[in-house]
């Protein structure tokens, strides 16, 4: 149920088509993971928190460096050393005190990946690298979870929506692997992806609008482009096709 | 057969090397058109393709904005399509 000073935060978006205060009671229920609190973590949290989901589940293992700042909007220089679930926890409270975070200060790995991911209805990947991603992907498949992908690299951004067992999933898209090393990147980029990962849970939570699967949304900031690619599920999927079983 | 290549997507594989945004080339198969564009680009070559000649799996073909996997160099394209070579991202 909500008060009546959310009623009165959330007022302007109840008024949009096909949310209302019924709406807002979904994203209020809703238990978001949102993998990296970095620089699209920043931007994706902060407007999940905004719009009023129930609960955040935010998991990083890393600790905030001046390096960071330019991109990771959640972490401020005072913050530098602390860890970034402590520093995500602290500005996402003072910006929604009804949303309820959860901060894990944890690695994502094979071994922790179910337990951290159990209980929530949704995935956000904002990881930094592959692998982690991959793993992720994996999970959402096997738990029936949905999945927003958002990943980017200087002025470039993509993001994809999975619902597993109906639309194609990133190892669908993706097969190969890069090395983690340090990239380049403008933070307007996550930004942008952020904001698109968060717009797509919303809409997911609401059962509205057209969600981005199959889909892959490439966003060019230097030539201001957004261009779609499609993609379909891959019948060999190490993940989401029928061999999927014990592979990796 | 001319065909376009985009290269925009290539942001790690072109550094240093070309800043075109577009190369045309003329080929059936999207195999042919990638030996055009590393006739114009040799230094791309090692940067698409390993030492047996397999695209690298870091690298994604699409063919007038749909994956051209699992068929990838063996796929079929006709005049006036696009390709699109893109390599993997993956920061946050």
């Amino acid at each position: 149920m909500l008060s009546k000073d959310e009623q009165e935060k959330y007022a302007r978006q109840v008024m949009l088509k096909g949310f209302g205060l019924e709406g807002q009671e979904k994203l209020k229920k809703a238990r978001v993971f949102v993998a990296g609190v970095g620089g699209l973590g920043s931007s994706s949290a902060t407007y999940l928190a905004a719009a009023g989901i129930g609960t955040l589940r935010i998991v990083d293992h890393d600790r905030v460096e001046l390096s960071n700042l330019n991109r990771q909007v959640l972490h401020w220089p005072a913050d530098i050393g602390q860890t970034k679930v402590g520093s995500a926890q602290s500005k996402l409270k003072q910006l929604n005190p009804d949303v309820a975070i959860e901060a894990i200060e944890e690695k994502i790995t094979r071994a922790n990946i179910s337990q951290l991911v159990a209980g929530c209805d949704l995935i956000v990947d904002a990881m930094d690298n592959l692998p982690t991603r991959y793993l992720l992907n994996k999970a959402a498949i096997e738990n029936n979870i949905p999945f927003f992908h958002g990943a980017v690299y200087g002025f470039e951004g993509r993001a994809l929506t999975v619902i597993p067992g109906k639309s194609a999933c990133l190892r669908c898209l993706y097969r190969g692997t890069i090395p983690e090393e340090a990239f380049p990147v403008i933070g307007v980029t996550p930004a942008v992806i952020g904001c698109i990962q968060a717009t797509e849970v919303i809409k997911y939570l609401m059962g509205i609008g057209q969600l981005l699967t199959d889909r892959l949304l490439v966003y060019d900031g230097l030539n201001m482009k957004f261009t779609e690619f499609k993609i379909k599920k891959d019948p060999d999927c190490p993940h989401c096709g029928k061999p999927a079983k014990g592979k990796k | 057969m001319s065909v376009t290549i985009n290269l925009d997507g290539l942001h790690q594989l072109t550094s240093g090397q070309t800043t075109v945004k577009t190369v045309k080339v003329k080929g059936n198969t999207v195999g042919q058109c990638l030996e055009g564009l590393v006739k114009q680009f040799p230094k791309i070559k090692l940067q698409l393709f390993d030492k047996n000649g397999k695209l690298h799996n870091y690298v994604e073909i699409y063919v007038n904005q749909e994956s051209a996997y699992p068929e990838e160099l063996a796929k079929a394209v006709r005049d006036g399509d696009e390709l699109h070579i893109m390599e993997l991202v993956a920061g946050g």
